[in-house]
């Protein structure tokens, strides 16, 4: 059947010269419905009872004992986890604002020129923290920082929300960069020819036309670094933990399902930001 | 109109973000580094309130993680909680201040079993939080024989084979081998360290798991066995009612977290008050029935809950006291073989 769809067009071809092979389009095999819902069954099946347990009226994680908030009402009561989920989220959103902004310039600065010296060395730099090992840039920073530390006294935020751009940066880079690689030239030429500035150009025509690039490299960032464990860990100061680092330091303790509520309002939180992303950018074309 | 519709969604949570961060306005502060889940929160807000400080708690999971963070510096940590083997360590590389807990107001309080020990002679440096053991905890419906024996989980009875977990923690699993094989941890014999490492490659196979997370396991009848701390073993049996803690006869590890203070604390006199604080008994009581295990502190059980008081994962029977022994903190020399052995176990 496969092979019946691609030479299809093709024997149409030789048939009848004047018809142009159809370009392959995958949602036209007849199997890609069943194939998405089993790759998105796949994928979201296992957050099914993460939220479904959240709702358990006893303390275990796997079995159930009937409905109940009282996980929520814990969760909601337990400012400890309060303050590290909201550490962890505004950390996201600090790290993913920043890294889209340098990831931009670096997609502009490195696609659609001609090949210059040093611009391999400069890829790689940049996507050094995807073929490091992460513990590798933990303990490199970790000892960075502290050196830091002990000279200026200073131990705040700021050393978290760089190390978080610095490791983000490669995951804005690469769909932004991918974007602009596919991006009509034509238009920003057309712009010109108009008497736009290149600010002007950059401002109205490429921008937007990057902007769906731009808005998937800042959540991939965001997702990346609110996932991040091992050099949240390692970076952190009194009073730093973040969400996942606050986990792991009760993986030889006790799990509640508490962790499933804050999850589950996480995962709604998510849901909603992404709906409303996906609705203002539907208006948009 | 997009962009502009976003930045100010940007900016409005990022004003949010930065209003909501909580401010101090207590008199001082006190940086708490500690095991995940381990600082009762009340008791947090006790000392906060009586000594008008703000007190952070930020945790860790491991001793080596404790000890490679602060070692590193800039840590702004005040106090720690390390285990006892590894209270050595700390004090030899000049990390700890000599708080001489010894001569604070209530230190009378803490047991006479305790307030001597032998990684911190004197108790110059540290205050008891809370101790335990490591041994057996087995779903008693699954095998109805003797739990009392390394063997459940080193030569496992058939019907436990195949349904054991063993927890990836080196010190704790290579020294109650070296018990098993008739020898002791951190000894340099390497007859007997190949004894018990033999042991271990041949009992691995009857493992199910080498993993934390246990209760939930034993309240689900996945696992027959464990080799865990009794802690968690009270929790198991609350879940579950036919789990037993065994105490092996041939030697069991006792382990205890103390509180120090760390040298480049920002915070010196309020740690001191921690130490002093929780040297107290209703304070001691906190601390144990939150982690849900015994604390050094005579008195402390008139405020602790029953639960705790009647367990015999807590209490340990007369008849097994004997067997329990600390684990001292091993040469480097032997830590090599340990881990020698550790890493062809975990292949």
């Amino acid at each position: 059947m496969f092979v019946a769809l691609i030479s299809g067009p093709i024997t149409m071809n030789s048939k009848l010269n004047k018809v142009r092979s159809k370009p392959f389009n995958a949602t036209r095999v007849p199997t890609f419905f069943t194939f998405a819902l089993v790759c998105i069954f796949i994928l979201y099946a296992p957050m099914l009872p993460l939220v479904f347990y959240s709702f358990n009226s006893g303390s275990s994680l796997s079995l159930w004992e009937g409905f109940s908030w009282r996980w929520y009402q814990a969760a909601w009561q337990n400012s400890h986890v309060q303050e590290v989920t909201w550490r962890s989220l505004y950390l996201a959103f600090q790290a993913s604002l920043y890294s889209t902004i340098l990831a931009t310039m670096a997609a502009l600065g490195t696609t659609r020129t001609k090949k210059y010296k040093g611009q391999n060395l400069i890829y790689a730099l940049i996507n050094q923290p995807l073929m490091v090992p992460e513990v590798v840039t933990a303990v490199a920073l970790l000892i960075c920082f502290a050196s830091i530390k002990v000279a200026t006294g200073y131990t705040g935020m700021a050393y978290l929300v760089l190390a978080h751009t610095a490791f983000c940066i490669p995951f804005a880079y690469l769909p932004i960069r991918a974007r602009l690689e596919n991006m009509d030239l034509n238009l920003e030429h057309a712009a010109a020819d108009l008497y736009a500035s290149p600010w002007r150009v950059f401002r109205r025509v490429t921008l937007p036309l990057l902007f769906p690039g731009i808005l998937a490299g800042a959540m991939l960032a965001f997702v990346i670094s609110l996932d991040d464990v091992v050099i949240t860990e390692f970076v952190k100061t009194a009073g730093q933990d973040t969400l996942p680092t606050y986990m792991l330091g009760q993986l030889r303790r006790v799990l509640t399902p508490e962790i499933h509520a804050i999850s589950s309002v996480l995962l709604a939180i998510s849901v909603t930001l992404v709906g409303l992303l996906f609705l203002m950018s539907k208006k948009e074309s | 109109m997009k962009k502009i519709k976003l930045t100010s969604l940007y900016s409005s949570i990022l004003t949010v973000g930065i209003l909501a961060s909580p401010g101090a306005f207590a008199a001082g502060e006190l940086n708490i580094f500690n095991w995940g889940n381990y600082t009762n929160p009340e008791l947090v807000v006790k000392f906060e309130k009586t000594y008008d400080v703000k007190v952070t708690v930020t945790d860790y999971d491991s001793n080596d993680a404790a000890l490679a963070k602060v070692k590193a510096g800039g840590h702004g940590f005040d106090i720690v909680v390390p285990s006892s083997n590894y209270i050595p360590i700390w004090i030899s590389e000049g990390l700890l201040i000599k708080t001489r807990p010894d001569q604070m107001e209530n230190f009378g309080n803490v047991s006479s079993d305790w307030n001597n020990p032998d990684w911190d002679v004197g108790r110059h440096y540290s205050v008891p939080w809370v101790w335990g053991s490591v041994g057996n905890v087995v779903d008693t419906s699954m095998y109805k024989g003797d739990i009392n024996t390394s063997a459940i989980f080193l030569d496992p009875p058939d019907e436990l084979v195949g349904k054991i977990n063993v927890p990836p923690e080196m010190s704790d699993v290579i020294g109650m081998a070296l018990y098993y094989v008739g020898s002791e941890p951190c000894t340099s014999d390497k007859a007997a360290l190949k004894r018990a490492s033999e042991v271990l490659t041949l009992a691995k196979p009857k493992w199910l798991s080498q993993g934390y997370g246990i209760i939930e396991k034993f309240a689900g009848r996945d696992l027959g066995a464990s080799l865990y701390w009794n802690g968690a073993g009270l929790r198991a049996r609350q879940k579950n009612s036919d789990v037993r803690f065994g105490y092996p006869r041939e030697g069991y590890i006792l382990w205890m977290d103390n509180v120090v203070v760390l040298k480049d604390a920002n915070n010196v006199e309020n740690a001191k008050l921690f130490q002093n604080f929780i040297m107290a008994p209703e304070n001691a009581a906190m601390v144990s029935n939150f982690a849900k295990y015994a604390n050094g502190i005579d008195g402390s059980s008139a405020f602790m809950s029953s639960d705790l008081t009647e367990a015999p994962e807590v209490q340990i029977p007369a008849e097994h006291l004997a067997n329990g022994h600390f684990l001292d903190t091993c040469s480097p020399a032997v830590n090599t073989m340990y881990t020698a052995i550790w890493t062809e176990l975990l292949k």
